[in-house]
């Protein structure tokens, strides 16, 4: 974001409102530090932003290659091209009663990285997807982030974004449930390396009785999942739990 | 995509923090879906949600009216809004329940509480999210108090610089609470953020104010 030096009057009320910690004001004016920016769009907005003169404006290119990223990702009222959800993966549980995403006997993870408030560079990404890419993860094609790697087997980014920073985005994979503790031993020994931190989910399917399998393997893990989740009550249509014998 | 996940606090401060999200599925079941959404739009309100909104224009926190976030349902609509009590939750569940729109319905809250309401309702849930935690770099974060509040915006626009100007202006009485509540819930594009769980907050941190 940019602002138009002739309207601000350096009042300052757009200051806390950045999430990155980006504008500061000097010589009586605020400007945006433009590396820091991670084009979130809060400060553009009217309605959040009480700024009294509307001095902010979007960048000229914005939304263009590779700075671009940064709005779509940071962004949640942009709507991505290739999954037509706004915001920054799939729709992970949300709909999985119709999209069969993840069916019993698998699990899906997500690994957000930047969440909470501290934000994340694709450099600390690719940390971790060439970690997960080594022990054999599949990364879901219609995740935005996927669509950046130019060698989706090794998690390899396109180095054209390596200077991009974002709010957050996630790597979002699904796996058989047999495969749950590589993959978080993995997570936890990737975690150490990163200059951010991520927010992290396990998604998967209840049983007929009711019970969740990941339960145990967590137990052993020393894992405890925290006390609120989000929960699809499989009231979608057509409904979908059971993998098809020639998908799997 | 988890943006209502990973919301941080006491398990007596989240007890009675509910957020509702019914969604079409693109490319499965969102053709026609649009007065479908509509019609979850009015149960929502009847119940009486402790916010609304819509990606695609704000909230009630922001001034918009239901029947504007009506009109702004797109061709993959989706409802986002929260409740702050188990019994409006459970109430909003039996309506959808009734309606059966075929739509998928998700519930992010105490998951205990969730699945105990679902099975009084007669409804078998189908996958569930689960938080593991925050890993990476958490020296650097802000502190808890701060992290209830960002933590109800999963998109993170809450800036945890707004939080703390505003739990410092509600202890020198420069706002209430509620004035508080509401600012630091504005730029939650979504309608997830729950304004009377953070009053409670902000009463919990400025217990003079």
């Amino acid at each position: 974001m940019l602002v138009d030096q002739e309207k601000c009057i350096g009042c300052g009320v757009c200051i806390p409102y950045c999430p990155a910690k980006a504008i500061s004001v000097t010589n009586k004016k605020a400007v945006v530090d433009q590396d820091a920016c991670l084009e979130c769009g809060n400060c553009f907005r009217n309605d959040v932003v009480p700024c009294p003169t509307a001095a902010f404006y979007e960048k000229p290119g914005i939304y263009e290659e590779p700075r671009g990223i940064r709005r779509f990702f940071s962004d949640p009222t942009t709507t991505h091209s290739v999954t037509k959800v706004p915001g920054r993966g799939t729709e992970e549980v949300k709909t999985n009663d119709v999209t069969g995403r993840i069916c019993r006997g698998e699990i899906g993870i997500a690994v957000e990285l930047g969440r909470p408030c501290m934000g994340t560079t694709m450099i600390d990404f690719e940390k971790a997807t060439t970690a997960l890419a080594a022990i054999g993860v599949v990364f879901e094609e219609a995740n935005p982030l996927t669509q950046l790697m130019i060698d989706k087997k090794k998690g390899l980014i396109d180095p054209k974004y390596k200077t991009e920073k974002l709010i957050s985005a996630i790597i979002e994979f699904g796996a058989p449930i047999s495969q749950l503790a590589t993959i978080l031993e993995t997570v936890k020994a990737v975690a150490q390396s990163l200059d951010t931190v991520f927010s992290l989910d396990l998604m998967c399917c209840f049983e007929e009785d009711g019970t969740l399998p990941v339960l145990p393997v967590l137990a052993e893990l020393g894992m405890q999942p925290r006390g609120n989740s989000k929960i699809n009550l499989g009231m979608g249509r057509p409904f979908k739990i059971i993998r098809e014998s020639k998908e799997a | 995509m988890t943006h209502t996940l990973h919301r941080r606090g006491s398990e007596e401060s989240l007890k009675n923090d509910y957020v509702l999200l019914v969604t079409a599925a693109s490319g499965i079941n969102h053709v026609d879906s649009r007065e479908k959404l509509l019609k979850v739009l009015e149960v929502v309100w009847e119940v009486g949600p402790a916010n609304v909104g819509s990606q695609h224009l704000g909230t009630i926190l922001q001034g918009y009216s239901l029947e504007e976030i009506k009109a702004a349902l797109n061709e993959v609509p989706r409802v986002r809004c929260c409740f702050s009590s188990k019994e409006k939750m459970q109430e909003i569940i039996r309506r959808l329940k009734e309606l059966d729109l075929g739509m998928s319905v998700t519930v992010e809250g105490p998951t205990e509480d969730i699945i105990t309401f679902s099975e009084e309702l007669g409804i078998k849930p189908h996958s569930i999210n689960l938080s593991l935690d925050i890993w990476g770099k958490k020296e650097e974060l802000p502190s808890e108090e701060i992290l209830e509040f960002v933590t109800m915006c999963g998109h993170g626009l809450i800036s945890q610089y707004l939080v703390k100007k505003l739990i410092e202006d509600v202890k020198k009485g420069r706002k209430t609470p509620e004035q508080a509540a509401v600012q630091i819930g504005i730029p939650c594009v979504c309608g997830i953020y729950n304004p009377d769980r953070a009053t409670e907050l902000l009463r919990k941190y400025a217990p003079n104010s």
